[in-house]
């Protein structure tokens, strides 16, 4: 697991594991903001170019996301062939909404 | 920066000196008291042979005087006392002398001849005077080839009887030891007939070299009619060697001592300094930074203030009013943009924009962005149509970017708002019935998908009416949810009656609150009749 540490009190963390033959999870854990997005970032890419199709993104743990963070997502999204925002909290899930993004994002509550 | 450190050295060496002075004569003046009792001490003990020398003149001179000088009767007693030089007696020579015939010399001598005899003149003026003395005569006869000290005597109310007179000798070169006696030892001497240290009348020593080193001490006293002074002065220390090492031992130490100190208060004034230079550089550095982040901001915001509009256009019957806010993190422009754009006589082409992200990339989006609208609502008045033509300006996959986009049309005389979204947070509507957000169709944000169609929300508007369409950061709280930001804006906005800037200033103070980190934009249109 990965941990960055940027402001003192913010603290994200994430993990990604290629768990099927295409398929990896991707788990994110605290607040997840522009000043933190890019180590994430690049550990996605280099697993989507090794030829993962499918991502499941878990989000249960984020207490906060920024439209950097949601343009991620929808990045990653339009990257694959399968895409699920797995349990967004019910705030994350308000703010994709609000953002016509609930459907592009496999995020239905 | 040298000043302290030598202070330091200059006062140690002070005190050294001082101490070490004071030591040096405290162990000079007890060396001199310590002397002068031994001095004492050995003069008494030579003074002291005073009886054994006169006993067995005084006895001799009775015996004369009872017996009227028999010669026969005195040198039988005299042989006891007087013998040759090396036979263990007292005197080399021991002599009777007629008081009144002092001239034609001695009555009778035992041993010796008396060396005092070569000198007819010196003897009978000696004698005389012997006679006449109560006390014992001392006589140095030390200018002759056999030094001798001579001894005279009468016996006091036998004036006119006889005179005995003894001569004991004296090492030729005066230089003799004077064993046995533990008065003398570690000391140097000189023994001097008479009152005055005067080489004539040295008598013994243990020297060669005169006068004696100092610390010297002299004690005279009384010998006969005589006297006997005598020069002392120690060999070795007798307080102890410490005494006498103790000033060096401190100013050795002390000159070590104070070099120390001086070395050390060195080290730490150039320490101080050090650390006070690094403190002055620091703080250089402190508010050279704080200079570069104000500048870096002042360049900010201008860039921002350059990417938004001059002015806004106005159209009769309704106020527009628009204010930005920079968040907390405004050393870099946003991506936050509004716009009103005039359409014709009496309508109003009211925009609202976030793109994603923050920084140069941001504000260049944002700015292609805006004039892109700009250029597409010169060819259509549907802001459906112009969201779908901006849609494929952006795409997520390539840039990373997204933006949330709030087009709404107003049309100031027949009062109709016509709203349409690509994922933006809804305008609020104010009117004598309250606050309201405009329930629209959120169609997806630009940069998600090209070509994307959206769909038009049309409401009529009540006389009167306010529209503010905002960016997300004036609502948006870490850990709230966004429901409740939209409320408090509606709460805030329907509380204060006043005029539009007036109000948008105050809904951003109130709303930020010193707590947003994000940008805010923020536009608002009221009707005026």
């Amino acid at each position: 697991m990965d941990e960055l540490e940027g402001q003192p009190d913010q603290l994200i963390s994430f993990d990604v594991v290629v768990d099927g033959e295409r398929h990896a999870t991707v788990s994110i854990d605290g607040e997840l903001d522009m000043s933190g997005v890019d180590p994430l970032a690049a550990r996605v890419e280099e697993v989507l170019g090794n030829g993962v199709t499918s991502l499941t993104v878990d989000v249960r743990g984020v207490r906060f996301a920024d439209s950097s963070a949601i343009a991620l997502w929808v990045r990653w999204a339009s990257a694959v062939d399968e895409f699920e925002l797995r349990e967004p909290p019910p705030l994350l899930l308000r703010v994709i909404g609000a953002m016509g993004l609930a459907e592009k994002l496999g995020a239905t509550s | 920066m040298y000043w302290l450190p030598a202070i330091t050295l200059i006062i140690g060496l002070i005190v050294t000196g001082t101490l070490a002075l004071v030591s040096h004569s405290q162990y000079v003046a007890n060396e001199k008291r310590v002397l002068k009792l031994r001095a004492r001490d050995a003069d008494a003990l030579v003074a002291g042979a005073l009886p054994s020398v006169q006993t067995p003149l005084a006895s001799a001179a009775e015996l004369a005087d009872v017996t009227g000088g028999n010669v026969a009767k005195f040198k039988r007693f005299a042989a006891a006392y007087a013998g040759t030089a090396g036979s263990g007696h007292q005197y080399v020579s021991l002599s009777l002398w007629r008081v009144g015939s002092l001239g034609s010399g001695p009555v009778a001598v035992q041993g010796a001849a008396p060396v005092l005899a070569a000198q007819p003149g010196t003897a009978t003026s000696f004698l005389a005077a012997a006679a006449r003395s109560p006390q014992l005569s001392v006589i140095g006869l030390l200018r002759v080839p056999q030094p001798r000290l001579g001894y005279a005597y009468a016996n006091p109310g036998a004036s006119g009887g006889y005179v005995v007179y003894a001569e004991s000798p004296l090492p030729a070169s005066r230089r003799s030891r004077l064993q046995g006696s533990s008065a003398f030892a570690g000391l140097d001497y000189a023994l001097y007939l008479g009152h005055r240290q005067v080489p004539q009348k040295l008598l013994l020593t243990n020297v060669n070299r005169f006068p004696l080193p100092s610390p010297s001490d002299a004690e005279t006293v009384p010998f006969g009619n005589n006297a006997l002074t005598l020069a002392v002065s120690s060999r070795a220390p007798l307080t102890g060697t410490l005494p006498r090492d103790l000033p060096w031992i401190i100013l050795v130490l002390g000159v070590l001592l104070s070099a120390a100190a001086a070395a050390l208060t060195l080290r730490l004034t150039q320490r101080r300094q050090a650390a006070e230079a690094l403190a002055g550089r620091l703080e250089v550095i402190a508010s050279e930074n704080e200079r570069l982040y104000a500048e870096q901001r002042d360049i900010a915001q201008t860039l921002q203030h350059a990417l938004l509009p001059d002015s806004l256009p106005t159209v009769p019957g309704v106020e527009t009013s628009a204010l930005y806010h920079a968040g907390e993190r405004g050393v870099e422009v946003g991506g936050d943009w509004y716009d009103v754009i005039a359409l014709d006589a009496h309508r109003l082409l009211l925009v609202v924009g976030d793109v994603s992200g923050r920084g140069l990339r941001a504000a260049t989006t944002m700015a292609s962005l805006r004039y892109a609208i700009r250029a597409y609502a010169a060819q259509s008045d549907d802001p459906a149509e112009i969201l779908t033509k901006i849609s494929r300006l952006v795409d997520v996959a390539e840039s990373g970017q997204l933006a949330t986009v709030l087009c709404a049309i107003i049309d100031t005389e027949s009062r109709q708002l016509s709203v349409t979204s690509a994922g933006h947070l809804p305008p609020l509507l104010l009117s004598d019935h309250g606050g309201e957000f405009v329930d629209s169709d959120v169609g997806l944000p630009i940069g998600v998908e090209a070509d994307t169609e959206y769909r038009s929300t049309t409401v009529t508007i009540a006389p009167e009416s306010t529209v503010l369409a905002f960016t997300d950061g004036l609502v948006e709280t870490r850990g709230e949810s966004l429901d409740e930001g939209l409320e408090r804006l509606r709460a805030a906005a329907t509380r204060h009656d006043v005029g539009l800037p007036e109000l948008l200033g105050t809904l951003v103070s109130e709303l930020v609150n010193g707590r947003s980190e994000d940008d805010i934009a923020i536009v608002g249109v009221r009707w005026t009749s």
